[in-house]
């Protein structure tokens, strides 16, 4: 008899994702044998920007997500100078892609330490690193004591990649300086050299302590080179351009179907989003981003996301920092749980080292901004990539206003549910055959989830189990290491406040 | 063997001279820690971004606590926050159970309260089978606690998701739950704006609070007061080292001292790189009046 196990909240991502997974023992293995990607947050930010002046979209859509706000101010600015047909010089583009980097290194630093470590290693005797469970973990103690100790310097190192990017972005989380044209912030010689000390420290982290320590968990887990494979089709919309019009980017932009080693080109149009079992009306089923429409409808039979199903040609892709290390091809090991962690630092340390070529670049004194006028009315889009994978804004302006703005997200790509064939979305598949050890710590499917570096926000609801399974709610924790029950200090009370 | 925060502090390699905190400063706070696991917060995240977390955790600062990390170690137990903590599921849920049934702890909330569909635009957790919206889990843990602080916009008033047409119905979390909470007004807030509130309450101190419920102290002056650039001739052309008035800038009207603080640890700031304010601390951001104002036709 199959188990139906709810994790929700997933926590150690962004945003809110609730995940079900059938769970049942097949060839004497208990598995994972269907799974429920469900988005538990919806907010509306497209409907939020009709009607607003075009130059608030970076502003607004910043906050569309503060762990990459970069990526949206990106795509935002992308989409109006593209409306207004011009691009930003080359000191604006320059500045605005060490902005960029610079949250690739604090994201990707973050996902691996602080997200995604402690489903491996035990940290700390204390909140919120305890409670936690305790199965499968292999590393010893020495080395543990180790990684806690990168855990802790890695809180400073993505501190200091903001640090960092705030120098050019004005500050972070949500950079004001971007605008459409180009940057707000003039460059001086003493920011660049300012730029240059961080983003040494940064790289020296990257290099010998980041990817050593990936490189050291795939050597304990090399079981999960074998789990969490996932719909093996990847997307890149390619980032960072190194030329005004974007036709030349550090990661570049294509599709790799089945696993292949053959890049495909990418035709936006292809790109539709489906809401079979999403919570809106079916009248805006399988709209392109250029003409879709957000209108949330709840309860509708069968659905079970506040995510829409985004499908290329109607097939779902995996964005991220591995599609982009393959569609590059800086990375063909595999497609796996490890394989994500392994792709997402060797591109830190790729954008570091771009990084430090183009802080070079910068000519002092030269224009940072293009001068732009509002068109009365257009129709474009900016396609950039976010650390967690290819993020697109999709914009109308008539009558000299935003009249439609939608935005498809990288998360929105990997946490999809499923789509009107019934094909799952990336997550749902990569669960697919993980084993289960023990359905009280279901650690292996957290494992394959957050390899995903999810970020919710962006996207995102409840479904109720397959008929004749039992719904399974995660026990009560129980272990040796459960602290002690102790008595909190009261905070006193006062009159004010 | 239970591993306590000296223990943890000395693998580290950090010493409490090396926190550089004054006698003064130290008997205060050990004082405050006397029981060495600190107040339990709870920080619960509604229709947010994430962006006040991810502030948080810039704290870089000369007193006490200097950094995230100090904070998380030496101040306080963060028992429940759904980006750090290593539970998932149901098992994480029950330690907000077990605060509320024991009372007396601090609930911080990031990210906004949602009305619309019975409150399923935001769900909190999944309990014995039963979804929890974001709504009942704010409402319940709010009527418990001991002190309510807001962080951000959203938490505060609604934020950018309760601009027009606020399709989500979402609302601050007094509103919400008509308990007084302490607004930490920012998008996202300094972190200086975060941890200050906490600190004040681990010293037993009392918070004044404006008619907005923000910090008197933190948000008193107007970014307007103390810009460098206040004497600048608005007649002038441009934006570079320019006054910003002219483009749009909202200094005058936002209560913030972003100008002494500056952002990123000095990094930075808006107006030094030129970005007019755009004025988040304001309980009405962000308006619906545009952001810009003549940008085309200012020159660099």
């Amino acid at each position: 008899m199959p188990t139906v196990a709810t994790i929700d909240p997933v926590t150690r991502l962004e945003g809110h994702l609730k995940i079900e997974v059938k769970v049942d023992t097949v060839n004497g293995v208990q598995q994972v044998v269907d799974a429920w990607a469900t988005g538990t947050m919806f907010r509306g930010f497209e409907s939020i920007l009709v009607n607003r002046h075009p130059w608030d979209a970076q502003h607004i859509t910043e906050r569309i997500c503060g762990v990459c706000p970069v990526s949206h101010g990106m795509a935002a600015v992308l989409a109006l100078e593209s409306a207004a047909r011009i691009t930003a010089p080359a000191n604006g583009r320059i500045m605005r892609n060490l902005v960029l980097g610079a949250n690739y290194i604090q994201s990707h630093i973050l996902h691996f330490y602080h997200l995604s470590a402690p489903d491996f290693i035990k940290g700390p005797d204390m909140p919120p690193w305890q409670p936690s469970w305790s199965a499968d973990r292999r590393i010893d103690q020495s080395t543990t004591n180790t990684l806690v100790n990168h855990y802790v310097t890695a809180l400073e190192m993505r501190r200091k990649a903001h640090e960092m990017g705030a120098i050019f972005g004005a500050r972070l989380p949500h950079p004001p300086a971007f605008t459409q044209g180009g940057i707000t912030t003039v460059p001086t010689a003493a920011a660049i050299s300012r730029f240059k000390t961080y983003l040494n420290e940064l790289t020296s982290f990257i290099t010998n302590v980041y990817v050593p320590d990936v490189e050291l968990l795939t050597s304990v887990y090399q079981d999960y080179f074998g789990i969490g494979r996932g719909v093996r089709n990847l997307l890149a919309y390619g980032v960072f351009d190194l030329d005004s019009a974007g036709n030349t980017k550090l990661l570049k932009r294509g599709r790799i179907t089945g696993g292949s080693n053959s890049v495909q080109s990418v035709d936006v149009n292809a790109i539709a989003e489906q809401v079979t079992y999403s919570w809106y009306a079916d009248s805006t089923n399988n709209l392109k981003p250029s003409v879709g429409r957000t209108t949330p409808q709840y309860p509708k039979n069968n659905a079970y996301s506040w995510l829409k199903a985004p499908r290329y040609n109607g097939v779902a892709y995996e964005v991220g920092a591995l599609a982009r290390m393959w569609v590059n091809g800086n990375y063909r090991g595999g497609i796996s749980v490890m394989d994500r962690h392994l792709a997402r630092a060797n591109e830190a340390r790729i954008v570091a080292l771009a990084m430090q070529s183009w802080i070079g670049q910068i000519r002092v004194g030269q224009s940072v901004r293009t001068q732009a006028s509002v068109p009365t009315s257009a129709t474009s889009y900016g396609l950039t990539e976010a650390p967690r994978g290819a993020i697109g804004h999709w914009l109308q302006i008539s009558g000299s206003k935003i009249a439609r703005y939608q935005v498809v997200t990288p998360t929105c790509w990997n946490a999809s549910p499923r789509d009107g064939a019934g094909k799952r979305g990336p997550i749902e598949e990569a669960l697919i055959g993980t084993p289960v050890q023990n359905i009280n710590e279901p650690v292996e499917v957290v494992r394959v989830i957050h390899s995903f570096d999810p970020c919710l926000s962006c996207a995102v609801h409840v479904m109720r189990p397959a008929e004749g399974a039992t719904v399974f709610a995660l026990g009560h924790y129980h272990g040796e290491d459960e602290i002690h029950e102790h008595d909190h200090a009261h905070v006193h009370e006062h009159s004010h406040g | 063997m239970k591993v306590t925060r000296r223990d943890f502090l000395k693998y580290c390699g950090v010493s409490a001279a090396a926190l550089g905190l004054t006698t003064t400063e130290l008997g205060l706070l050990e004082e405050a820690l006397a029981n060495p696991n600190g107040p339990t917060v709870l920080w619960l995240q509604g229709t947010a971004c994430t962006g006040c977390s991810v502030s948080l955790m810039n704290r870089i600062s000369s007193t006490d606590p200097k950094t995230v990390a100090d904070l998380l170690i030496n101040s306080v137990n963060l028992a429940y926050h759904p980006n750090l903590m290593a539970l998932a599921g149901q098992p994480a849920a029950e330690v907000t159970e077990q605060a509320y049934n024991k009372g007396g702890y601090i609930l911080v909330v990031e990210g906004g309260v949602p009305q619309a569909f019975g409150g399923a635009t935001c769900l909190a957790w999944d309990y014995n089978g039963t979804p929890v919206t974001f709504q009942e889990a704010v409402q319940d843990l709010a009527s418990r606690a001991a002190k309510i602080i807001c962080v951000g916009q959203c938490a505060s008033w609604g934020g950018i998701p309760a601009a027009p047409p606020n399709p989500t119905l979402v609302r601050g979390v007094k509103a919400a739950t008509g308990k007084t909470t302490i607004n930490i007004a920012g998008c996202p807030p300094h972190p200086d704006w975060i941890v200050w509130p906490v600190v004040q309450l681990l010293l037993g101190k009392t918070i004044s609070l404006d008619s907005s419920g923000r910090p008197k102290l933190l948000y008193n002056r107007t970014v307007h007061d103390r810009c460098p650039r206040r004497d600048d001739d608005e007649r002038r052309s441009g934006t570079t080292g320019r006054c910003l008035r002219p483009i749009g800038c909202r200094g005058p009207e936002t209560r913030a001292d972003c100008p002494s603080l500056l952002w990123n640890n000095r990094a930075n700031w808006c107006i030094d790189a030129n970005a007019p304010c755009i004025g988040c601390t304001q309980p009405t951001f962000p308006g619906t009046a545009p952001f810009y104002r003549n940008l085309g036709e200012a020159d660099d």
